[in-house]
């Protein structure tokens, strides 16, 4: 596959105060490939925005290099620019526009724009569904709106990689939805993705690739799937029961690895996923009545907790 | 832009219009002494205040509120060059200066019967010079004001004393001599200065010259400075 993107020992720190140094982003090293939805995921604080936004050509790095199509980011900006489309995590306007006038706008800023005025930012609106917001006013717009204009601005120019900076963060669950499904639709155009997030189902809903950031440093990179399975084996049962049960009973499945009981929750560590009937059939031999029965593999937060010890929050500190 | 915001129109249009209005039907002329009209004496002065506002005031603190909003981030993430995006700001605000003085012009002449010589040319290279400075000098308060609460004493450091001191209600000669002097190095001075000569009086090439001599000196000081430091980064 083709590299798009080739990032070697990035670096970057910034003086807080006289003598005091904070290393936002301390050696990262990734590529990204031609046609991916590339993930870098991470709490609030991690560097996620920094990485990216060297990437972007929008700061400089403090050492390390960045190549985007083969071009250097610190020589080579405008290049890289015309070739990326870059939604920030805070996206505002110039007041007193509509979306149509804002896409021309951004139109006008690159020298590709073809016949992106007219047809084009009608059909850019309809692909993030706001044709008809097109004399609407950015401020006008609920936030999941607001994204997706984002989204199409960063579009006008017809781009070969996509950056998105936590597209959903504020979105409450429908809208983050409807993101998530644009984001493929945007990818299955052929466009290269890379997106940050902290959202752990996010990365593993949409991602090809992950990489996972904490601290300014990457701790791995790879498929959610093999992340997770690299992880552990087990899948974990639980379920509530009316009365104290025998932990012994359980001892005669196979594959059990684990029985927590502590009434009235049972917690099973189970190392394949057969011996769910097993455990069910023998709970009704034994009469228990039981109820909340959940079955939960590894996630990626299990991952991140297996990587930095820490459990992860999706709080922490502000970036 | 005026048209889609209402309260921009207000303060960048009507109010200077007020001020003006205010200033023609109240006696205060009489107190000046002067045998012209102070409706006459004041247009050049409120004129050369209003260039000297768009940039001190209305372009410094729409580019902190474009840093702010992180919309200047945004627009350098395009192909677009810093010097283009901050020529394009400002000459946006030039044009506005412009509409503004015609406005306070017309008003003038029309409802007040002030005089305007019909020195169009001066009048235009006044505007532009004085304009220019005025942007650049709003340009250099973005630059080091991070936010609003820190452009504000800024800018009110910069414009109070030119309005005050800066020949726009009273000639300088009026201010005690340790304040003349120190209105002698005023830009605006010289603007309002050459404002009232283009409109008041005969074409004198000595007298304008002068002003547009000293403008073009605060300007090039005013390029040198802006140059070495402009950011539009934050």
């Amino acid at each position: 596959m083709d590299k798009v993107i080739e990032v070697q020992k990035l670096r970057k720190t910034y003086r807080i105060s006289k003598g005091k140094e904070l290393e936002a982003v301390k050696d990262v090293s990734f590529d990204v490939y031609k046609g991916e939805v590339f993930g870098i995921l991470g709490p609030n604080g991690a560097g996620k925005t920094t990485a990216l936004e060297i990437i972007e050509c929008i700061r400089p790095q403090t050492s390390g290099s960045v190549a985007v199509f083969g071009f250097d980011n610190l020589k080579s900006a405008n290049d890289i620019k015309g070739l990326i489309g870059v939604q920030l995590q805070s996206s505002q306007y110039l007041h007193h526009l509509s979306l149509g006038e804002l896409l021309d706008l951004f139109a006008s800023f690159y020298s590709s724009r073809k016949d992106k005025e007219g047809q084009g930012r009608t059909d850019l609106l309809e692909l993030v569904g706001l044709s008809d917001k097109i004399n609407e006013e950015f401020a006008n717009l609920s936030g999941g709106q607001k994204q997706r204009f984002t989204i199409a601005t960063s579009l006008v120019h017809e781009p070969q990689i996509l950056f998105l900076d936590e597209p959903t963060t504020g979105l409450d669950p429908k809208a983050r939805r409807d993101m998530w499904q644009l984001v493929k639709k945007i990818n299955a155009d052929g466009i290269t993705i890379v997106i940050t997030t902290h959202y752990m189902e996010e990365a593993e809903f949409l991602c090809n690739r992950v990489a996972i950031m904490d601290q300014g440093q990457i701790l791995e990179i790879d498929e959610p799937k093999k992340l997770i399975d690299r992880l552990s084996d087990t899948t974990q049962i639980s379920f509530f029961t009316d009365s104290q049960i025998d932990q012994n009973i359980f001892k005669d499945i196979t594959k059990i690895k684990k029985v927590h009981a502590s009434y009235p929750k049972v917690i099973l560590e189970i190392t394949s996923l057969d011996k769910i009937s097993a455990v069910v059939n023998l709970l009704r031999q034994n009469q228990i009545n039981f109820y909340g029965f959940t079955v939960k593999t590894a996630t990626l937060e299990d991952v991140y907790l297996d990587l930095t010890g820490r459990a992860y929050e999706e709080g922490g500190l502000d970036e | 832009m005026f048209y889609r915001e209402k309260e921009g129109f207000y303060w960048t249009v009507l109010m200077p219009a007020f001020i003006y209005i205010a200033l023609s039907v109240l006696p205060i002329g009489k107190a000046i002494g002067s045998n012209l009209k102070y409706s006459s004496y004041v247009l050049p002065g409120i004129i050369a205040m209003t260039i000297m506002q768009g940039g001190v005031y209305s372009l410094a603190y729409w580019m902190v509120d474009l840093k702010a909003r992180g919309i200047i981030k945004r627009l350098l993430a395009t192909p677009l060059k810093q010097w283009q995006l901050a020529l394009s700001l400002v000459s946006a605000r030039l044009v506005i200066v412009i509409i503004q003085v015609i406005i306070l012009t017309l008003l003038g002449i029309l409802a007040f019967g002030a005089s305007f010589a019909g020195n169009v040319i001066s009048t235009l290279i006044l505007v532009l010079i004085g304009g220019a400075i005025f942007l650049l000098v709003g340009l250099l308060i973005s630059t080091f004001a991070k936010s609003y609460d820190a452009a504000a004493p800024i800018t009110s450091a910069i414009a109070l004393p030119m309005t005050f001191l800066g020949n726009i209600f009273y000639p300088i000669e009026a201010l005690p001599h340790a304040l003349q002097i120190f209105a002698r190095m005023l830009p605006i001075t010289y603007l309002a200065d050459g404002l009232r000569q283009a409109y008041l009086y005969p074409f004198n090439f000595g007298k304008i010259g002068f002003d547009i001599l000293i403008l073009g000196i605060w300007l090039a000081v005013m390029l040198v400075i802006t140059l070495a430091v402009f950011r539009l980064k934050e």
